[in-house]
């Protein structure tokens, strides 16, 4: 890809001038407006955290029930609902109790789905009201007579794991015991049992699980995302509640399924204040872009990486810093800081292109706003599917979270690669790609969005091999267009979901292998032949599928073992294809499939969308019949 | 309401609906919408996901096949059969019913011994395997909750309270309620910070580009300028929000209250581009103006989220049709908020001066 080495001390001089100037836009109203309303956002985020003020739920379903009843403590205890009269017609929910003296009341049978949410509402809230009830009891053996420990055991013979607990469900101030129960677990060298102390916590005190792996197992592979307690979404009834939890001991008011929504606030945590910082990055460069100011820059004697480089490191160091300010806060350690940095690189790389394709102002403020939902997503997504681990592992933060449970789950170096290797790679490449357009033609001109992607393509082209390497680079990109692929398709009837899924895979796998010789043809690099077409489709096919392979290979080096991310990554052919005859069916494929678009790619834009739909067609063929087979 | 009269006035129109055309020329608009979609899809997925988790009575999976085992499970036993989607097995020994789960012919084992003081001590296997878990978990959960008021119950003499008896299982699930007090205020107020964010984009531009010198060759005045970018980023917004909320209508979740939503809406909208316009004029460059904007904007949005007029409270109410008087007194809080911004921004601020600089 041809660039001269970056010249440490020019990078550190544009480096200085980028500081200087952005220093020089400050003026002392902007940062004293800055100053108070970074103080605003922290003392809502503060008043928020410690749960003080409106939650969104406040008053979402009224409940008739008479002041007599002792059912009208419950539902005035509780935030989502609001008692009223029984004869009030905005009642969502009717109790009828005939005797207040009694212990049981009747509801009005729901008709409604709001009227069934609101009686689940009102179920939750009785219980909370009973467990509050029974806290108060001198004996607590009698209060609570059953102590549960729930052991997520892997069921067949493959290999056994188990999943930790997470922490304290917040909805229940049982201050019975903070023992921790180990199972009783026979000799099972398989096994590995977690269990978690039941942190139990005030209302909206958030604890870390303190999960603990016992057991023979010397490689646990289980991780848990569960770390967060307290009520995002609710007031901490138990199915709020449990959205952020995965308790493992306690009554069974305290057991809680694993829902890792603790992620998604780790990935606000880490993922907002950076937002700040790349909107400044993304300014600055389209900042050079406009009225030819970069033309100084360009003409100097500098490389392009040097000036990309230059301009980075601050923003970069910037987010260094708050990455480790964010990882104090939360109290993580080093392997937080190692497994969010990575996600930084891809902000600003995305940002850094975005800034480089992007027209105005306007543009990239669409840019910035989509790399941050891509991103979020991508971090937070696979935490859902933390009982599936290890695909989970795919994030980073499911690193952080591992990081922040005291006597968690250890992460080898190859897990950190496999978590960490895609984003290093794809920010590498995000910076390629806008560093090669990092030139007068693509900078300062109004070219469309799609031509700058050609452009910025064919930059990374040179001799046919860069072919094979620019393929098999793409492979994190298409990992992650799949991986959001799967998050939007779970929505889809069970039934179109395999089909629109292997179609989704095989649209991204084979645009990424083309495009770039769309590019190239366009640009006029290669002969426009069909000879030099199908040579080079075979190098993409060929580049495509090594990337590939090494993906899997890492998986298997990494992780011991990944049934579900080989299935759901990679149909067209790694499924449990371990032997050589079935290497050399996905590589037939990936090759046929790349020759047959590039020949429509050394046409006109209609005649590669032609032959890019067979290439695909022949792609989702194949992987319809590997399901097919593989199935019976 | 002569205040008003700039709205009708042609030269603002125009500037807006140049505003407008270059949002659509760039296909920014459709990117933002694009976002849109993905976020309502993604939480969607979420609302789903959990649905189809959390409620055993729409599941496909079936019965889950439970394992009881240990000392004195006749209760326990009698709880599992209680519950809807659980089925029981019973097994002589812990270790034969341990044996059975891992060999994966039951889908959950339930281990019972004596505990410390008297308690029961309940082992509970559960599949590590799948999605499943939860439901699993939840389900086996009810369970045991049944067998400890069971248990309870029979050390009563031992308590001072009573406790009260639950309402019947309810078909619902608890994230009916997430629709309205995550996706909706979502929905509603990502185009209003979106707005925002365009004007002081828009506006900084014309500025740094030197285009705003420019248009005060042609016969409009700053302020109309000023005020036609106001008006087409304030028109996107309410759009949207009747769009996506007739959207989730079609999809099955009833909207009530729309128009007291969009009052909502166009109120927040106005004071954010307000917000917008006075950074992008008042600060130097791009970089200070959005950082200080985005800041601003979700600092005092959070601010109100927490306070009793919050909008995010105010829009699930009014959505799920539970408004309480404060939803209403919020919606108008918001409009009469953005008049009197409109207002003050349009007599107070010298425009002309301003930009003239």
């Amino acid at each position: 890809m041809g660039w001269p080495w970056v010249n440490l001390r020019k990078l550190l001089r544009v480096a200085r001038w980028e500081i200087s100037n952005t220093a020089g836009t400050l003026d002392r109203r902007s940062v004293l407006l800055g100053v108070a309303a970074l103080a605003l956002v922290g003392s809502t985020a503060v008043a928020g955290v410690a749960g003080v003020g409106t939650t969104p739920n406040d008053g979402l379903y009224r409940v008739g029930v008479t002041e007599s009843s002792p059912f009208h403590t419950p539902v005035d205890r509780a935030t989502e609902l609001e008692p009223v009269s029984p004869s009030d017609d905005r009642a969502t929910l009717r109790v009828v109790d005939t005797d207040p003296t009694d212990r049981s009341a009747r509801v009005v049978p729901p008709q409604t789905q709001k009227a069934q949410a609101a009686l689940s509402a009102f179920g939750d809230a009785v219980r909370r009201h009973n467990t509050q009830l029974m806290n108060r009891e001198a004996n607590q053996s009698a209060a609570f007579p059953v102590r549960v420990t729930v052991q997520y055991v892997v069921q067949s013979d493959t290999g056994v794991s188990v999943d930790t607990g997470g922490d304290g469900d917040d909805d229940s101030n049982n201050p019975s015991d903070g023992a921790t129960t180990d199972a009783a677990t026979p000799a099972d060298d398989t096994v590995s049992v977690g269990t978690a102390t039941p942190a139990v916590t005030q209302s909206g005190d958030r604890t870390t699980a303190d999960g603990q792996t016992g057991g023979d197992d010397q490689t646990p592979r289980r991780t848990t995302t569960a770390a967060e307690g307290g009520g995002l979404f609710g007031d901490g009834d138990d199915g709020a509640g449990s959205l952020f939890t995965g308790q493992a001991t306690g009554s069974p008011a305290e057991i809680a399924p694993p829902f890792p929504f603790g992620s998604l606030i780790l990935a606000f945590l880490f993922l907002v204040p950076m937002n700040f910082i790349v909107q400044a990055y993304g300014s600055t460069i389209l900042n050079e872009r406009i009225d030819r100011r970069g033309e100084l820059l360009l003409v100097a004697p500098l490389s392009a990486l040097d000036i990309v480089a230059g301009k980075t490191l601050p923003y970069l160091a910037a987010l260094g810093v708050t990455t480790v300010g964010v990882t104090l806060a939360v109290d993580g350690g080093v392997l937080s800081v190692l497994a969010v940095f990575p996600v930084a690189l891809v902000y600003l790389g995305a940002t850094f292109l975005g800034a480089m394709f992007a027209r105005s102002f306007k543009e990239l403020t669409f840019v910035t706003v989509t790399i941050t939902v891509f991103v979020t997503t991508y971090v937070f997504v696979p935490a859902i599917f933390t009982t599936i681990i290890p695909v989970a592992l795919i994030s980073p933060l499911t690193l952080v979270v591992r990081d922040l449970q005291t006597g968690g789950v250890a992460t080898t170096l190859g897990e950190y690669l496999f978590s960490t290797g895609p984003f290093y790679v794809a920010s590498g490449m995000l910076f390629l790609l806008g560093a090669g357009i990092y030139r007068e033609e693509d900078m300062f001109t109004q070219r469309r969005v799609p031509a700058k992607l050609l452009d910025a393509l064919d930059a990374q082209l040179s001799g046919r091999l860069s072919v094979l390497l620019l393929s098999a680079a793409l492979i994190p990109f298409v990992f992650v267009a799949e991986l959001l692929g799967i998050a939007v398709l779970v929505t889809f009837p069970e039934e179109l979901t395999i089909p629109v899924l292997l179609l989704q895979v095989a649209v991204v796998e084979e645009v990424a292998k083309s495009l770039p010789l769309y590019a190239a043809f366009q640009r006029d690099r290669f002969e426009r032949s069909y000879a030099a077409a199908v040579v080079l489709g075979v190098l993409s096919g060929v580049g495509f599928f090594l990337g590939e392979k090494a993906t899997a290979i890492a998986q298997v080096v990494g992780l011991d073992n990944l049934p579900l991310g080989e299935a759901a990554l990679a149909p067209a052919g790694l499924g449990p294809a371990t032997t050589l005859g079935l290497l050399a069916a996905p590589l037939a494929l990936h090759v046929t499939a790349s020759a047959v678009a590039a020949i429509g790619a050394t046409r006109t834009w209609r005649q590669y969308l032609l032959t890019l739909g067979l290439a695909i067609g022949l792609h989702f063929a194949y992987d319809i019949a590997v399901v097919v087979v593989l199935l019976e | 309401m002569s205040n008003f009269e700039f709205l009708r006035r042609g030269a603002r129109r125009v500037v807006a609906g140049r505003e407008i055309r270059s949002l659509l020329s760039e296909k920014t608009i459709v990117l933002a919408i694009v976002i849109q979609l993905f976020v309502a899809g993604f939480s969607s997925f979420l609302v789903v996901g959990l649905v189809s988790l959390y409620s055993p009575d729409d599941s496909q999976a079936g019965l889950v096949d439970t394992a009881v085992a240990g000392d004195d499970t006749d209760d326990l036993t009698r709880a599992v059969q209680q519950t809807p989607g659980l089925g029981v097995q019973q097994y002589t020994s812990r270790e034969a019913a341990r044996g059975a789960f891992e060999r994966d012919e039951v889908d959950a084992a339930l281990l019972a011994a004596g505990g410390d003081e008297g308690r029961i001590a309940v082992t509970v296997l559960v599949p590590d395997s799948n999605i499943q878990t939860t439901l699993v978990v939840t389900q086996v959960r009810t369970a045991l909750r049944t067998y400890e008021q069971t248990e309870r119950a029979q050390r009563g003499d031992q308590l001072t309270r009573a406790t009260l008896d639950p309402p019947p299982r309810s078909a619902s699930n608890n994230y009916f309620g997430f629709t309205y007090t995550v996706l909706v205020p979502l929905l509603l107020f990502l185009p209003v910070f979106i707005g925002g964010s365009i004007t002081v984009d828009s506006l900084t531009e014309e500025i740094d580009r030197g285009t705003l010198e420019l248009l005060r060759v042609a016969p409009v005045t700053l302020t109309e300028i000023v005020e036609g970018k106001l008006l087409a980023a304030a028109a996107i917004t309410p759009i949207q929000a009747v769009v996506w909320m007739t959207l989730l209508e079609f999809n099955g979740t009833p909207i009530a209250n729309l128009p007291w939503l969009v009052l909502l809406v166009a109120g927040a909208t106005v004071v954010v581009i307000v917000l917008g316009v006075t950074l992008a004029i008042a600060t130097p460059d791009r970089r200070v103006a959005q950082t200080l904007y985005s800041l601003l904007t979700l600092g005092l949005f959070g601010m109100t989220a927490l306070s009793p007029l919050s909008p995010i409270n105010a829009a699930a109410r009014l959505a799920i049709d539970t408004p309480s008087p404060a939803s209403y007194v919020t919606s108008v809080a918001a409009a009469v908020v953005a008049v009197v911004l409109l207002v003050g921004v349009r007599s107070v601020v010298p425009w002309e001066r301003v930009l003239g600089e």
